[in-house]
């Protein structure tokens, strides 16, 4: 269960569409939510329904039609961009975790938790310490050096989490981050997301399909054909 | 920061290296092209330079031995040396001739000299100059030929008394010396049947005291345009200043082979920068998936255009450090001489590192049009 009532993740009457015209694709259609801090939500929804789009919002990478966004309670879009540089406030605010830990390959572990830190102007010794944590505390503190080529899956995953971790995010975005498992593994990462939200104080939104994981998340958003909304859990 | 660009290509170092020396070998043989030009411009002024003359005397309405027949009574140096400011004078014959070494033809540019004049050949490296009016000569040691050794040339026999290092034309061809009266033998003595047969003609003469140009040498504050002046109006001969001879052999001569060797360099170049573009192009496109991810987890477009510029600058340094490597271990293997100066390197290397951030512009453009988002999902 959430730690707080403090809203992380807003949207209000948010949409997107594509094309123009005739040819215009509403991808998503007016939603409105909050995640709040400490918060584990499940974004559901059938392939082509819209997620990506939705957590391309959110994550400020696709600009929305129209609607509002707050990140963190700041005031992210409203008709256009309010903030200058949206990738800044990516590194500063946003943890991403992919399907399939999209590590950097010519970057050792080490080097890709530290990165996003580093682009912060975080202290080099500062974040290598805070990688060596975050490594110890995901269970791959052995592999500090090693390639991402030289890990299994579930601990490129780790590492990928640990990489969101770094930059100390409000929000973290995961794109399907246990599909590449076995359910064992898959099942472990969940439980290390959930306990890392209620730990760590982190809003957590989870794209899946794995209806397993289901008993794991706070909450359950739905999307389907671009409608958005809020299933309760049974 | 960490330098993304140094850690991609520690990653994959042996391509990246094998690339360098690819694109090294085209830079190499640019090099090797520019060399081959300095060494023709250089060829041309050797035997300019080894006369130590001042003027270059030779029959008018001609632009001298090196570019047109030049034809002149020998007797004509006597009465250029009486002219006032002459210091000494030299007659010389130039030919082009074919010795034979084991066999197998050398082409040779033959000189005639005067032994007992002011000129001898300064590129000597071993031996004696000629001191004997006959049966001598000096070789360049490219012909092959060592001290003491004995060719037959026409009707004679000549003893190689001396060697010279680099002595060539302004074509290129290796130097060989010989005395002034076996140099006119050789260039205007008929054969007896020929002889014969001029006589049976009416043609009586068998002079051989003919010349092909007269060097001088003048005094100390001597004005050269005056003499040369002055020799003109007096003996009909066209008179040049070395220098003017010089631009002759450099602007007229191997004017057209410059340009050749500079048409081919320039295109060798533009191949070379499309090269690195594509190549450039290539690794950028290898990398949509990582540029993409470095996007959305939030590096700005400076990061990403440092990581492909800075690889696209070391690959045109490491590109460049093997081409000079190249181009070094195989410069003596051409016939002709390739001269590589430092200056041209440096031009090169410049214009390198200019192409290859030109050419990372058209993979920064690729780069920065990737969207982040293609980084989610499978």
């Amino acid at each position: 269960m959430p730690s707080s009532h403090q809203s992380v993740i807003k949207v209000e009457q948010l949409a997107k569409t594509y094309g123009k015209g005739e040819n215009a694709v509403m991808a998503i259609k007016e939603c409105s939510f909050e995640i709040f801090k400490g918060e584990t939500v499940a974004l559901l929804g059938p392939s082509g329904s819209g997620k990506t789009t939705l957590i391309t919002m959110i994550g400020c990478i696709t600009e929305p039609t129209q609607g509002k966004l707050y990140l963190d309670g700041e005031l992210i879009f409203d008709q256009h961009w309010r903030i200058n540089d949206t990738r800044k406030l990516r590194r500063q605010k946003i943890g991403f975790i992919f399907q399939s830990h999209n590590l950097i390959p010519f970057l050792n572990v080490e080097e890709n938790i530290t990165l996003v830190p580093l682009m912060n102007n975080t202290n080099p010794k500062e974040a290598t310490l805070k990688a060596k944590e975050l490594l110890e505390y995901l269970g791959v503190e052995n592999k500090l050096a090693a390639m991402p080529s030289q890990l299994s899956g579930g601990q490129s995953q780790r590492v990928a989490i640990a990489r969101s971790l770094a930059n100390n995010p409000k929000i973290i975005l995961a794109d399907e981050p246990t599909a590449a498992l076995d359910a064992e593994r898959a099942l472990s990462v969940m439980r290390l997301l959930k306990k890392l939200a209620t730990e760590q104080d982190v809003a957590i939104l989870v794209v899946t399909h794995d209806e397993r994981m289901i008993p794991l998340f706070d909450r359950i958003i739905r999307v389907n054909d671009g409608y958005v909304s809020e299933e309760a859990k049974s | 920061m960490i330098s993304l660009a140094q850690r991609d290509i520690a990653h994959s170092l042996g391509k990246f290296l094998t690339t360098s020396a690819g694109i090294g070998m085209l830079l190499g043989v640019v090099l090797i092209m520019i060399g081959v030009y300095r060494g023709l411009v250089d060829d041309a002024n050797i035997l300019l330079k080894d006369t130590q003359a001042k003027l270059w005397i030779v029959q008018q309405d001609t632009l001298g031995p090196f570019a047109e027949n030049s034809r002149l009574h020998e007797d004509v140096k006597y009465q250029i040396k009486a002219f006032e400011g002459i210091k000494d004078v030299s007659a010389l014959t130039f030919q082009n001739l074919q010795l034979y070494r084991n066999n197998q033809p050398i082409r040779v540019f033959a000189m005639g000299y005067d032994i007992h004049s002011f000129y001898t050949p300064h590129l000597l490296i071993e031996g004696r100059p000629i001191l004997a009016n006959h049966f001598e000569m000096i070789v360049d040691q490219k012909t092959g030929f060592k001290l003491h050794d004995e060719i037959v040339i026409g009707r004679d026999v000549f003893n190689v008394v001396g060697i010279t290092k680099d002595a060539v034309s302004s074509s290129g061809d290796l130097m060989v010396y010989f005395s002034l009266p076996d140099a006119q033998k050789l260039q205007f003595l008929s054969s007896n049947e020929q002889i014969r047969n001029d006589r049976a003609r009416g043609i009586k003469t068998t002079d051989t005291t003919t010349i092909n140009a007269i060097i001088a040498t003048v005094e100390a504050g001597a004005d050269l345009k005056t003499i040369g002046q002055e020799i003109e109006r007096w003996k009909h001969v066209k008179v040049f200043t070395q220098e003017e001879q010089s631009s002759l052999l450099t602007k007229n001569l191997i004017e057209r082979s410059a340009k050749q060797i500079g048409m081919f360099t320039v295109i060798l170049l533009l191949v070379a920068s499309v090269i690195i573009s594509l190549i450039i192009y290539t690794m950028t496109m290898g990398k949509i998936k990582e540029i993409a991810i470095l996007k959305l987890i939030g590096a700005s477009n400076g990061e990403i255009i440092k990581m492909i510029v800075q690889q696209s600058v070391l690959l045109g340094i490491l590109s460049f450090i093997a081409g000079m490597l190249f181009s070094h271990s195989l410069m003596d293997l051409f016939p002709k001489r390739t001269i590589l100066i430092s200056t041209d390197a440096f031009s090169l290397l410049v214009i390198v590192i200019i192409v290859s951030i030109l050419g990372s512009l058209v993979g920064v453009r690729s780069a920065l049009k990737i969207d982040p988002a293609s980084a989610i999902g499978g």
